[in-house]
């Protein structure tokens, strides 16, 4: 596991909000690394900085100090168009909503982006077709997101993200909207970013259920790391135990 | 599909308010105009419909808007017979005079000024309206008849078969016209010989514009020609068509008309922008998220602006289709009641065109709302 090379290495992360007078420091010069090939949760009580360090991390929130390489580039030292063809190129994102246009199907919605990366029309609609069958929506290419379940859609968000094969993938409470089954889907696509397209996943969370699919687990309070440690059971186990053909097709 | 177009489809009923104010602004002006056309269209489709392929007119005139007929010394008819094209030359003329009518007992008369037109009641001649029938034609040829459009029976206070009074002489009301109104000034028909009788055209030395019937048609704008590069400066030769535009824009022209239609256009924008715009902000912030989602996935803030202006685009065509139909109502609306309008194509690609300006100001003062799209926020 440790021969996996390193994807982000972030040092000295320091960033305060202003609040009236006042400054509360939410993140307090963290350190910070995660490898391809590997989940690494962040874990930790809302408040606790992780959301706005996922942020720094990933380049959408610059902090006030320190520095993030990310794939062997300073990514804070560049201009934003340049910040912006980065996260085109490399980064993922899941979110909590799903953000999906309500007037596109599951297959537009992948495209868009993979379109604004530079591929022609029919590329675009392959690549988004393959995305979507690999996240189980092989047949519901052409439904709207109003057409579809809560669990469906949080799958074509996680096609968008990943249709562009990028090597960082970052998702922010990817499962506290769906319930227990869709959420073990969406992290074991999740996982399977890591380990077959050896991406570095990085997920924000406090549900507990998903600890056991981490290869690593973060704690973070009061802008703080506490805890830094490799998941317990390695996490082939639980790729093991994955029953997956019968629920993705559901 | 483009996002934008994906999105006005998917969503219309979030854009009809914008669709709406567009197409509005849009009849604001073409109904306008084409009331104003309509009006040039009743003082002129007498020669609109006569079978002259050419019109001689003093050289000086520009147009017959306002200025009548002007004159045009009597020697001229012959020298533009001698041209071996020419097959027909008649005087035509627009005289003015003063109208009473004979009211039943107890009712007020109408007392106004009229334009009386010329036609010659020979059949075929060449100012005689392709579309008067043979009756109106036979009607025309009694002494003190005349003619008039149906929509100016009222406001004339006359019915088929009343008599009045025209410049102190009675005329009988012998035809009743379709098709020849005019909202500018009442007017009437009458034939040559009447109008003698009525006490113009006396001086023989003088004649009111040419109308002149080619042999060839098709050889309008030669003739034309020929007969200009021997006026020397005695008169002008204008083809038809020619002469109707030259009218439109001499009215168009018109100071008042002018600030009609310009504060139209003014008004049209302000209106247009102020609920485009607000249209299209609140479309824009309905989906902020998304656009932001597609910021955090790289997609440039330079790649969302142009969406909103293809958006807004896309919404200026739809309102242009809209103000299309409603004009369109519109002018079916005047056809029914009598009254013509008219949309010159000069007028139609103005409006055209400031329906687009107006919807792309409106998506320039809409892109604003795009920066709310902090991908960051997202994250919470």
């Amino acid at each position: 596991m440790s021969a996996n090379p390193t994807a982000i290495e972030a040092h000295g992360v320091y960033k305060r909000f202003k609040t009236g007078r006042t400054h509360i420091e939410v993140l307090k010069r963290v350190d910070f690394d995660a490898r391809h090939g590997e989940v690494t949760m962040v874990m930790g009580p809302s408040g606790s900085g992780k959301s706005t360090l996922v942020a720094a991390l990933s380049g959408l929130l610059k902090p006030d100090e320190g520095q993030v390489r990310a794939l062997d580039t300073d990514i804070w030292s560049l201009r934003s168009g340049k910040l912006d063809r980065f996260r085109l190129d490399h980064c993922g994102f899941i979110f909590q909503g799903f953000n999906l246009f309500s007037a596109l199907t599951a297959l537009q919605q992948v495209e868009i982006i993979l379109k604004h990366q530079g591929h022609s029309k029919s590329v675009a609609r392959e690549k988004a077709a393959l995305a979507l069958d690999e996240v189980g929506l092989g047949k519901r290419l052409h439904q709207r997101p109003a057409e579809l379940s809560g669990g469906e859609k949080q799958r074509v968000a996680i096609a968008r993200a990943l249709a562009k094969d990028p090597r960082l993938v970052f998702a922010d409470e990817p499962t506290s909207a769906l319930d227990g089954e869709n959420g073990q889907i969406v992290i074991r696509l999740l996982q399977r970013a890591a380990k077959q397209h050896g991406a570095a996943v990085i997920c924000v969370t406090h549900d507990p259920r998903l600890e056991a699919y981490a290869d690593r687990i973060i704690h973070l309070e009061d802008g703080q790391i506490l805890e830094d440690r490799r998941a317990a059971e390695p996490a082939q186990s639980a790729a093991d135990r994955r029953p997956e053909p019968a629920l993705l097709g559901a | 599909m483009s996002l934008a177009l994906a999105t006005l489809i998917h969503e219309w009923r979030r854009y009809t308010a914008a669709v709406v104010a567009l197409a509005f602004s849009g009849l604001l002006i073409l109904a306008q105009v084409g009331m104003f056309v309509g009006i040039v269209k009743g003082v002129t489709a007498t020669i609109d419909r006569s079978r002259a392929d050419l019109m001689i007119l003093p050289a000086k005139m520009e147009s017959l808007i306002n200025s009548g007929g002007g004159n045009l010394p009597g020697r001229l008819q012959p020298q533009i017979y001698m041209h071996p094209d020419v097959a027909e030359v008649a005087s035509w003329d627009i005289e003015g005079g003063r109208w009473v009518n004979r009211p039943p007992e107890g009712q007020k008369a109408v007392t106004t000024y009229v334009n009386i037109y010329m036609v010659d009641t020979r059949p075929n001649a060449v100012t005689l309206p392709v579309d008067y029938s043979e009756q109106v034609r036979q009607a025309l040829m009694e002494p003190y008849a005349v003619a008039i459009d149906e929509t100016q029976l009222k406001r004339l206070g006359v019915k088929l078969g009343d008599s009045a009074s025209l410049n102190g002489k009675t005329v009988r009301v012998r035809a009743v016209l379709t098709g020849y109104p005019n909202i500018n000034n009442a007017a009437v028909v009458a034939s040559r010989d009447t109008i003698r009788l009525l006490g113009f055209m006396a001086d023989e030395s003088k004649t009111g514009p040419l109308m002149v019937r080619l042999k060839d048609p098709a050889r309008a704008e030669i003739v034309r020609d020929q007969l200009n590069a021997n006026a020397n400066g005695a008169y002008r030769a204008w083809t038809r068509e020619e002469l109707r535009k030259a009218d439109e824009g001499a009215l168009m022209g018109e100071q008042i008309i002018g600030i009609f239609i310009g504060f139209s256009v003014f008004l049209g924008f302000l209106i247009g922008v102020g609920i485009t715009s607000q249209t299209l902000r609140g479309a824009i912030l309905s989906s902020i998220k998304e656009f932001a989602s597609l910021r955090a996935l790289g997609v440039s803030m330079g790649a969302l602006r142009l969406i909103v202006m293809e958006l807004s685009i896309w919404v200026g065509l739809v309102g242009l289709v809209a103000t299309g139909l409603l004009t369109f109502g519109i002018y079916l609306l005047a056809a029914n009641g009598g009254l013509p309008m008219g949309f010159p194509t000069p007028w139609v690609i103005g409006v055209s065109i400031l329906l687009i300006a107006i919807s792309c100001a409106s998506g320039l003062l809409a892109l604003g709302i795009l920066k709310k799209s902090q991908p960051a926020d997202l994250l919470r």
